[in-house]
């Protein structure tokens, strides 16, 4: 590792890269604080910009965005009660009664310091782990590599949706769009229904415009008028943490760290559920469990840590496997592929250099998210306020131009637009659309190592099921599939049940 | 000119509050069993013609999304029989509530997006898409505050300038 230390520092340390993660980290912090506007929605939107750069800055970039997200979304969730991303929600509980006590700065800060410090232990995690998990992946050979994929879409599919088998049907929707364009193993072109365009392949960032961005325009909707309208409290408190506060928040900001990463290294699970676990433990643990839910500290730094101490742990099975850990980390692994960087040993060794410019660039980007945060935070305040009649058309503006310039030609459009209505009549039919795009991910890895493996058996399927890590990944499946079943009855029976009582 | 908007606005506001009392209600568990089972034997039906079978080959291009659509119809079929299961023995099955009113404000932003592509694809300029776009959405929220068409409208020509001279997309 220390022979990378030295030239990867050479890499990172660039005024083009500060410059990256800085616009990464403002843009990510104001789009997470705006209610509606999520995470992945602009890691999307902004895809598109870092094909015209390089691997280092491009990462840096989309980390800041990442990262930053995080943070963000707590913003909104202190000032008006409203989380600006899912994972905020938990922040929400002790944030906004804190602000309500006039301690609206000091909130700010708890969540800031908190997901600076949830942020830079992942990145640590990411740092020594990761090395030592691609050890592991590449004695994997192609049987064990497609379990590995069905293992990651299994378990997000299960996640994902409140139907199983529905997250299984829009996997392999996405599977069957990955398939689109040029077979990688024999050249002929395949279900391009006679669209000559489409022999290239349906490209993943013009797919995701549609899926996740355009259709959010769609939902518009259903928005009620009121909802448009929301107005930023004003920050007039002296934002003093005191000493007594600062050694509450100690253990649990320590301990929710490490649920976060650990609950980011698995993937299908996120930040949502790592800072509802960690705040429910940091109550249970807490010598004042009665302050939750009425501006509790420890509350807020629970969540907040536990929700930015994801982001590194997911980019773990993302460079070792090529198994995303969540869907925005799937959109960070085509960055990477676009550069010519597989998962992998490879990245750790060949591309090492590299590599540890990205694993150290993501301290970076946690520390320029403190620096922005403490001096920027009441501009992220006003961006809250931002009104929607203003947000929709350049959402939509940004949508198209970053479409278009995908591959410069409006054809692309087209298929973000038609992807926007598949999305939307999916969502008519609680369809679950984070599987698709993993599968649109993972297809092309999924489709070569099950070719692969079957060519090299003659066609015999046992040989998914020769090896230890085969049978170890065949375990983890059945394991997942099993928890995640029982998790989803629990769950419906007890709507059941709260069903019958009202 | 003002009270020209402000009858427009009553009449939508009435039609608006006669679509928001329409819902109409489908199992969609069960729908959408039907649509993806139907989009697998369509694309099993649709594969020889659009997958070509390489002879000789332990796995050919075909092999992989044979075996997806398979998988895909196995999981339909479940969901088709879960929900008949519940059916017969009486039991609630998955329902969804539409809302005619949110539906055809969807048709409206959707005929706002279809007409700003058209727009820039015919014109070969993108920023009359913006231009367009931009006021196709104030005019849908029913904007009447000078100030945010002039934001808005800066900020439409603002993103194409940025496209066109920043990052040398020419459209």
């Amino acid at each position: 590792m220390l022979e990378f230390i030295g030239p990867a520092s050479g890499l990172l340390f660039t005024l083009e890269n500060i410059f990256w993660i800085n616009i990464g980290v403002f843009i990510g912090s104001v789009f997470a604080a705006i209610p509606g506007l999520t995470v992945i929605l602009c890691v999307i939107l902004f895809l598109p910009f870092t094909y015209q750069m390089t691997a280092i800055p491009g990462m840096m970039f989309l980390l800041g965005i990442y990262c930053a997200g995080g943070y963000g979304g707590s913003v909104s969730a202190i000032l008006i009660n409203t989380p600006g991303t899912p994972h905020a929600a938990a922040t929400m509980m002790d944030g906004h009664p804190l602000s309500k006590q006039g301690r609206t700065k000091a909130a700010l800060k708890i969540a800031l310091y908190a997901s600076t410090f949830g942020g830079i232990f992942s990145a640590l995690m990411l740092l020594f782990l990761g090395p030592q998990v691609a050890r592991v992946a590449a004695q994997l050979g192609t049987a064990e590599y497609f379990m590995v994929c069905l293992f990651g879409l299994t378990i997000i599919a299960g996640v994902s949706g409140k139907s199983m088998i529905k997250g299984i049907i829009s996997a392999c929707i996405g599977l069957l769009l990955s398939c689109v364009g040029t077979d990688p193993m024999t050249g002929y072109d395949r279900l391009t229904f006679g669209v000559g365009r489409l022999y290239m392949g349906l490209d993943l960032a013009v797919c995701l415009i549609g899926l996740f961005a355009l259709v959010e325009i769609l939902a518009k909707a259903e928005l009620k008028p009121d909802a448009l309208h929301l107005d930023a409290k004003k920050m007039e408190d002296n934002g003093v943490i005191t000493k007594e506060e600062y050694k509450r928040m100690a253990r649990p900001v320590l301990l929710s760290s490490l649920i976060g990463s650990l609950v980011g290294i698995i993937p299908g699970t996120g930040a949502s559920e790592a800072s509802w676990f960690s705040y429910n433990t940091a109550k249970n643990m807490s010598k004042h469990p009665e302050e939750f839910g009425h501006g509790s500290v420890e509350g807020i730094a629970a969540a907040e840590s536990a929700n930015n101490a994801v982001t590194g742990a997911t980019l773990i099975p993302l460079l070792t496997l090529g198994i995303p850990g969540d869907g925005t980390v799937a959109i960070m692994l085509s960055a990477l592929m676009i550069n010519g960087l597989n998962p992998g040993l490879s990245l750790f060794t060949s591309d090492g250099d590299i590599m540890y410019a990205i694993m150290l660039g993501l301290i970076l980007v946690n520390l320029f998210m403190l620096l922005q945060g403490k001096f920027l935070t009441k501009l992220f305040a006003k961006v809250v306020s931002i009104p929607q009649e203003i947000l929709t058309p350049i959402i939509v503006i940004f949508c198209f131009a970053g479409a278009y310039s995908v591959n410069k030609n409006y054809f692309d459009v087209s298929v973000a637009l038609v992807f926007a209505v598949i999305a939307w009549v999916l969502r008519k039919l609680d369809m679950p659309a984070v599987p698709i795009l993993l599968g649109m991910v993972l297809g092309n890895m999924t489709e070569t190592n099950f070719r692969r493996a079957l060519l090299i058996s003659d066609g015999s399927p046992s040989i998914f099921f020769s090896s230890i890590y085969c049978i170890i990944f065949l375990v983890l499946i059945v394991v997942a599939v099993g928890a995640i079943v029982r998790g989803k009855l629990k769950e419906r029976q007890a709507a059941q049940t709260a069903g019958k009582e009202h | 000119m003002k009270q020209m908007i402000d009858r427009v606005d009553a009449r939508l506001d009435a039609w608006g509050e006669a679509l928001k009392r329409r819902e109409f209600r489908f199992p969609s568990d069960l729908t959408a069993g039907i649509v993806f089972a139907l989009v697998g034997i369509a694309m099993l039906l649709a594969m020889p013609s659009q997958v070509t079978a390489t002879g000789g080959d332990v796995v050919d291009g075909r092999a992989f999304p044979t075996l997806l659509m398979t998988v895909m119809l196995a999981c339909c079929a479940a969901l088709i029989g879960k929900e008949l299961f519940k059916l017969a023995r009486k039991q609630p099955i998955t329902w969804k509530t539409v809302n005619l009113l949110v539906e055809v404000k969807a048709l409206v932003i959707l005929g706002i997006l279809l007409v700003t592509y058209l727009l820039s694809k015919y014109t070969g300029l993108f920023v009359i898409g913006a231009v367009f776009c931009a006021l196709g959405f104030l005019a849908f929220f029913r904007c009447r505050k000078r100030s945010y068409y002039i934001i808005t409208l800066a900020l439409a020509v603002g993103i194409w300038c940025a496209f066109r001279f920043g990052l040398g997309v020419s459209f």
